[in-house]
């Protein structure tokens, strides 16, 4: 049997569930708990983004068994639960956001199907889809004119001319053939979705749905007619927001953009009335009381108030995978969940750490709420598929630890330095006496090892030994590698043209060595052009043809064509051949 | 008339004197003068024997098949200091990398050169098949071959006339039973003519005859399994042999099949059951001193190694691994004396002169560092001790500042060695510094294809690669040096550096 490990969470949660496989691939924007059939017991929704081209899936899950699931058409963006009217008995909508379009959801059956108005298009490509459809220009041309409206148009082109200008030159008139006939149309796509009271403040009151779109423009739409109530602006695409208060009283939009700002929208204006200019990139947005806490790329996390300004901000030990808010009305209780990319999840008061949890996988979405019948559920998917429920104790209680500045830890540790041995005191006594003597004589010894360096290294420099050539005009590096067991040996000479601009040409390679032991298939060889700053490796087959267990050394010339002296030379260890014992 | 002496007393003689090929010669007369005498023959079998004998114990070459299709270990994944193939869980507080250089396979290099101290586990087979700069051959394919064979064709070499013994005309169950030529045939069939499987018979059949009480056959049966690879079967022969009798060596070849099946634990305690029935005897305590080394635990090898000491002091394997372990952990005066009482013990060569030099310069004894390394220089036996001396030379050189000096040593280190990648690694920090950055990253590129072990490469390139702006790359070489040595600071600051740069928008 294998014992639980403590997961270092002081006992705070109960493990309700784990299945490793449950094959859920979703973030924690697609995944909402909501009461979907008004008996009071809450369901976990999820938009499973199956993998990312096929297997997109709407899935509903009661307890710990899957409910039902429905097919959806695109990769879903966001997923949220909201009350669409006052029908009793009180059972809320599920909205999906995918691509264009928001799938609304009753009783999980599809009820609604809003898509975001259309773009306006460019008049010039209009124009030229209609000579195509025309016939008076083909697909070539089309091809050009669409590429010249790209450059200096303002308005961008429609997904179909992008398209259609990815493809090749032998499917483009299949497509125009198929495509000519649609009007032309230019849509932009739902970024991210969320949900604002519309009157009243209750649990179960009306939500409007807030949108965030490609195209930088965020929507608030009325929940019985769908249609737009008030559109803003962004200066940059949203990609996460958060929504509070009221469409009637006053409210405020929360979104972090592509940009890596932070910009807060309010009832009066259009216009962003606050910005947050991040250091790095947000990875997750999470309202706590009226404070925002973000996570950023660069392992950082950071308090903000809702006006935007900083307040603190902490390190992580390691990536933010997701982020969720985890608010316990009972008690009060609200703090932020950090799903990290060493397999753990934090839970972060202000800039408290309260408590970790450690996951057998990285953690992808997280969310916190009412699951079935207990209030304090952390439905958590891993990266790998898995899905994971925890329950908080009842008896749980947060702490914020104090975390006190004091003295560094690394103060206290102590260095390993060993003790000067008497040894050590006598010799330094010996060069303290005889200081003079043993300077003479290391210097008299210093000038014969120069002499005998130089000496040496002529010699090498004479015989281009070395295996890289200083000459100015072709500075040279080679370095060779043997490779097999034997009989048969690969060779391979990695040469290298160390200039900093100059390419090197008419260079050849030739061996020198023993032919009663060793056959080559090619001993002259001659070289490409070097380009500075590559490795060309030059491969040769060697054949061992002794069966003695004997070897001996290859020599390796770079040679210059027509100079006799060789540019540099490299000797081989040729590896004593085992193959031939073997049988 | 000229009195001879006995033919049969001289050739013992020769025998006693290890004046071999004229025993076995005289014993070649007898036997053609009568083909039946069993002394000469038994004697001609003993002295071929000795000719070609290696210390069985002592030889030990992991092949490529044991090491990439190794079945016998149990646990794949092993806990930390329960195996020695897992390098870096280094619990003895010895030095780190960055003082003390490590192998391929991650462990502290040691003081002593022997068999199985430059091999390691090689992670991809493409590693396997490089010829290994330290052993000038390359790995054998599998244990059975290699040196065996190498040992076996020599010896065909020296006799042209055809085997002594024709093995496979040899009536080895009537030999079986005569336990007085038996066992010198064995020692023939398995030593000089490495024939296992022969040898393995004829053992089976002794011990049978021995009636299964005969512990030397065990062991030779134990070592017959061996050979062929068949731990746990030699395993439960060397335990029958020990329940008869406790032989040192018995304790040795055990210990050696648990090493194999990587279980250092239990060899370990093996040589500590040995220890309480033969205290003090050097060979055991050099056989855990070994274990604990292979096993990154440097600082109770060292204290194995000093109790070696004790009993044998003149053990070079233990002075020069304890003089090594001096030098890297920051006493080098200490070292020195170790080395020195090597010289007075008759070590008279390249790499202890070499070793001299390097700890006189690092103990300020100045006047005799440059004649030690010049005497190393005059000393040399091949290219590659000498481009290791070159290499001490360029140290010296860079201590005292002398920057052309170590340019050039390091340069004659390359031209005698060309697979010097420590080498290649210093000149390019001199190139760098010289401002010829293309040269430099050349080397470096070098020297991290020769030896992607070293951290060294990896975190010069990242650095430079990171001063000229190329950040990818800079990230990728750190993230190499990391992989190598995980606990190097600076490579640690370098990537957190180089992540808040590219999170930074």
């Amino acid at each position: 049997m294998s014992s639980m490990e403590p997961s270092g969470d002081g006992g705070k949660w109960l493990d309700a569930h784990y299945d490793p496989v449950a094959g859920l691939y979703t973030f924690s924007s697609c995944v909402d708990l909501a009461d979907l059939s008004g008996d009071g017991e809450s369901r976990l929704v999820l938009g499973d983004l199956g993998s990312g081209s096929s297997g997109m899936k709407l899935k509903v899950y009661r307890g710990t068994a899957l409910m039902s699931e429905s097919t959806l058409l695109d990769l879903p963006a966001g997923l949220v639960a909201f009350f669409m009217d006052l029908h009793e008995p009180r059972i809320p909508a599920v909205a999906v956001a995918s691509g264009p379009c928001i799938y609304v959801y009753k009783n999980m059956r599809p009820y609604y199907k809003f898509t975001l108005p259309g773009l306006e298009v460019n008049t010039l490509e209009q124009d030229v889809w209609q000579q195509v459809r025309e016939g008076q220009i083909d697909p070539l041309t089309l091809k050009e004119m669409l590429e010249s409206i790209r450059k200096k148009a303002d308005t961008p082109l429609s997904v179909r001319s992008l398209r259609f200008l990815s493809l090749e030159p032998d499917e483009m008139e299949e497509f125009v053939q198929l495509q000519k006939q649609q009007p032309i149309k230019r849509q932009t796509v739902i970024t991210c979705i969320g949900t604002l009271k519309k009157s009243t403040a209750d649990e179960d009151g009306v939500s409007c749905l807030v949108i965030g779109t490609e195209c930088s423009d965020v929507y608030i739409l009325d929940p019985e007619a769908f249609i737009i109530l008030t559109k803003m602006s962004l200066p940059a695409a949203p990609t996460m927001m958060d929504v509070t208060g009221q469409y009637d009283v006053e409210f405020r939009i929360t979104v972090a953009c592509r940009n890596g700002n932070i910009y807060i929208l309010r009832r009066e204006s259009d216009k962003p009335k606050y910005c947050v200019e991040l250091s790095s990139h947000p990875v997750g947005l999470v309202r706590v009381g009226k404070n925002m806490v973000v996570g950023c790329t660069d392992e950082s996390l950071q308090g903000f108030t809702q006006k935007g300004k900083k307040l603190w901000r902490v390190e992580l030990p390691a990536p933010i995978t997701t982020m969720a808010s985890m608010d316990l009305p009972t008690k009060g209780f609200q703090a932020v969940l950090l799903g990290l990319a060493n397999c753990e999840v934090h839970l972060y008061r202000d800039k408290n750490l309260l408590s970790t949890i450690k996951t057998p996988d990285v953690v992808s979405s997280i969310c916190f709420g009412r699951y079935g019948r207990e209030d304090g559920t952390l439905i958590m998917t891993t990266k790998g598929g898995g899905l994971m429920v925890k329950i908080l104790k009842r008896t749980a209680a947060f702490e914020d630890r104090d975390n006190a500045p004091g003295p560094p830890l690394a103060q206290s540790i102590r260095l390993n330095v060993p003790k000067k041995t008497k040894l050590y005191v006598d010799q330094t006594l010996r060069e303290r006496e005889n200081g003079l003597a043993m300077h003479r004589a290391f210097q008299m010894d210093l000038s014969r090892l120069r002499l005998a360096a130089a000496k040496a290294y002529v010699k090498a420099l004479e015989s281009s030994l070395t295996p890289m050539s200083s000459s100015l005009t072709e500075p040279l590096k080679m370095n060779a590698v043997v490779q097999g067991l034997g009989p048969s040996f690969k060779l391979t000479l990695n040469v290298q043209n160390t200039a900093a601009c100059r390419p090197v040409m008419n260079l050849a390679i030739s061996f020198l060595y023993d032919e009663g032991l060793y056959r080559m298939k090619n001993p002259y060889m001659r070289i490409p052009l070097l380009v500075p700053g590559l490795i060309y490796p030059v491969e040769t087959f060697v054949e061992c043809t002794s069966d003695k267990g004997i070897s001996d050394i290859i020599k390796v010339f770079v040679l210059h064509e027509g100079r006799s002296s060789p540019l540099l030379t490299a000797h081989i260890n040729m590896p004593i051949s085992e193959g031939l014992m073997l049988n | 008339m000229e009195v001879t002496m006995d033919p049969m007393f001289l050739a013992w003689s020769y025998f006693r004197r290890r004046k071999l090929q004229q025993c076995s010669d005289i014993c070649t007369k007898i036997l053609q003068e009568n083909p039946y005498d069993q002394a000469a023959w038994s004697l001609k079998t003993r002295a071929l024997t000795e000719m070609v004998y290696i210390d069985e114990i002592e030889v030990d070459q992991e092949g490529i098949a044991e090491m990439m299709l190794d079945e016998s270990s149990i646990a794949q994944v092993a806990r930390p200091g329960t195996s020695l193939r897992l390098p870096g869980t280094s619990q003895g507080g010895g030095p780190t990398q960055a003082v003390r250089p490590m192998t391929q396979s991650g462990r502290p290099i040691t003081g002593f050169v022997r068999p199985s101290t430059q091999s390691g586990r090689p992670g991809t087979m493409e590693q396997a098949i490089k010829t290994p700069r330290t052993a000038s051959t390359a790995r054998p394919v599998t244990s059975a071959s290699g040196r065996h064979i190498r040992l076996g064709t020599a010896s065909m070499l020296t006799n042209p006339e055809g085997p002594f013994i024709n093995l496979s005309r040899l009536n080895l169950a009537k030999y079986s039973q005569k336990p007085n030529l038996s066992r010198t045939l064995f020692e023939y069939i398995f030593h000089h003519e490495n024939d296992v499987k022969n040898a393995l018979d004829l053992a089976a059949q002794a011990t049978e005859h021995a009636q299964f009480k005969d512990w030397w056959w065990k062991v030779q049966l134990g070592k017959c399994y061996y050979r062929l690879g068949l731990y746990r079967e030699a395993e439960k022969q060397f335990r029958s042999a020990l329940n008869h009798q406790e032989v040192v060596d018995t304790y040795l070849y055990l210990a050696k099949v648990y090493q194999r099946l990587d279980q250092p634990i239990t060899a370990l305690n093996l040589f500590k059951q040995g220890l309480d029935h033969f205290p003090g005897e050097v060979t055991l305590l050099t056989g855990i001193a070994r274990i604990h080394e292979e096993m990154n635990n440097i600082s109770s090898a060292t204290e194995y190694y000093k109790d070696v000491l004790k009993q044998d002091n003149t053990h070079v394997e233990a002075i020069a691994c304890i003089g090594s372990n001096h030098f890297y952990t920051d006493q080098p005066e200490i070292a020195l004396r170790f080395y020195r009482r090597l010289l007075q013990m008759g070590v008279y060569n390249c790499q202890l002169y070499n070793n001299l030099g390097l700890c006189c310069f690092y103990a300020q004894q100045y006047d005799m560092t440059l004649s030690s390394f010049e005497r190393a220089l005059t000393l040399v036996a091949n290219d590659e001790e000498q481009a290791d001396v070159w290499y001490n030379i360029g140290h010296v050189a860079v201590g005292i500042g002398d920057l052309t000096l170590a340019y050039q040593c390091f340069k004659l280190a390359l031209a005698f060695n060309n697979d010097h990648a420590e080498a290649y690694n210093n000149l390019a920090v001199l190139e760098l510094r010289k401002g010829r950055i293309e040269q430099a990253k050349a080397f470096l590129q070098t020297a991290e294809s020769l030896a992607p072990h070293m951290y060294e490469p990896h975190f010069n390139l990242s650095i430079l690669s990171e001063k000229i702006g190329d950040l990818q790359s800079s990230y990728t070489a750190a993230q190499k040096s990391e992989d190598s040595f995980p606990e190097h600071v600076d490579t640690q600051q370098l990537l957190r550096q180089l992540r808040q740069h590219f999170s930074v928008l």
